[in-house]
């Protein structure tokens, strides 16, 4: 992605860059596992064609819209712990 | 709407995939409206050539015509006859047109409209499809007219489904 901060116009510390690069591990990780659960749920295994049908394609926007919104809520669930027990910093999600 | 070119190189000029109208345009070509649409159209034209096919073959009884009233077609004039043929065959070919058309865009939409509340995809869609066309085209019956067109059609699509279903032979 993105070149961080070596010759940029801002200096940013390391903790800024190691936040951002957790952040990415993240998403990356949400977005495999995202993909992984999806589309064993949705897509039938048979392969008759290469594109999707309809009902796959429906199955795939309620997984992925159900997911998303499922890791929102326990993310602000943890932070709201993590805030509650003091932790903190830039362990945000 | 087209940037040709501006795509993946080798890809087929002026088709870029990622162009967001072209994804609008797959995309609604791939909705419920727009495949009732074509079924309704195709079921339209395979109506009209069917209707034109059968009209050829329904002269076997002189009075069967259309606005002769008692004169057996073989007795009128030539391009008379020709012209009591052609307008037997367009009004019969006309109404078979309709009715495919219809039939076609309604299990096509009723079909499509489950697959996408069901979100699957599997036999099931085209039995309960088939089920409720047979029932709406033979409403007219009655109660027990409808369940047995139900019947017929929904075995009708399962008979077509489980066919187009099978697994390809490999060599």
């Amino acid at each position: 992605m993105s070149l961080f901060g070596f010759g940029a116009r801002q200096p940013t510390s390391a903790e800024k860059i190691a936040s951002v690069e957790n952040e990415l591990k993240v998403i990356a990780e949400m977005h495999t596992r995202m993909v992984k659960i999806c589309s064993l749920k949705c897509i039938d295994k048979t392969y008759r064609e290469g594109e999707l049908s309809k009902g796959e394609a429906v199955c795939l926007d309620r997984c992925s819209a159900k997911f998303f919104e499922a890791h929102s809520k326990i993310s602000d669930q943890l932070q709201q712990q993590t805030a509650a027990q003091g932790g903190g910093g830039f362990g945000g999600m | 709407m087209n940037f040709p070119g501006a795509g993946t190189p080798g890809a087929n000029p002026g088709f870029n995939p990622n162009d967001p109208n072209v994804k609008w345009l797959t995309n609604a070509m791939e909705s419920c409206y727009a495949k009732t649409a074509m079924s309704g159209v195709a079921g339209f034209g395979l109506g009209g050539l069917f209707g034109m096919f059968m009209a050829s073959m329904a002269y076997d009884t002189p009075y069967h015509t259309a606005g002769a009233t008692n004169t057996p077609v073989s007795s009128l004039p030539w391009k008379q006859q020709l012209k009591v043929g052609f307008k037997d065959m367009g009004s019969r070919s006309w109404s078979t047109a309709k009715n495919f058309g219809m039939v076609g865009a309604l299990f096509s939409g009723i079909e499509c409209g489950i697959e996408g509340l069901r979100a699957k995809n599997d036999m099931g869609n085209g039995v309960a499809a088939g089920c409720l066309t047979g029932a709406i085209l033979a409403r007219n019956g009655g109660p027990q007219a409808a369940a047995v067109g139900c019947a017929g059609f929904a075995a009708f699509s399962a008979a077509i489904d489980a066919w187009m279903r099978m697994p390809k032979e490999e060599d």
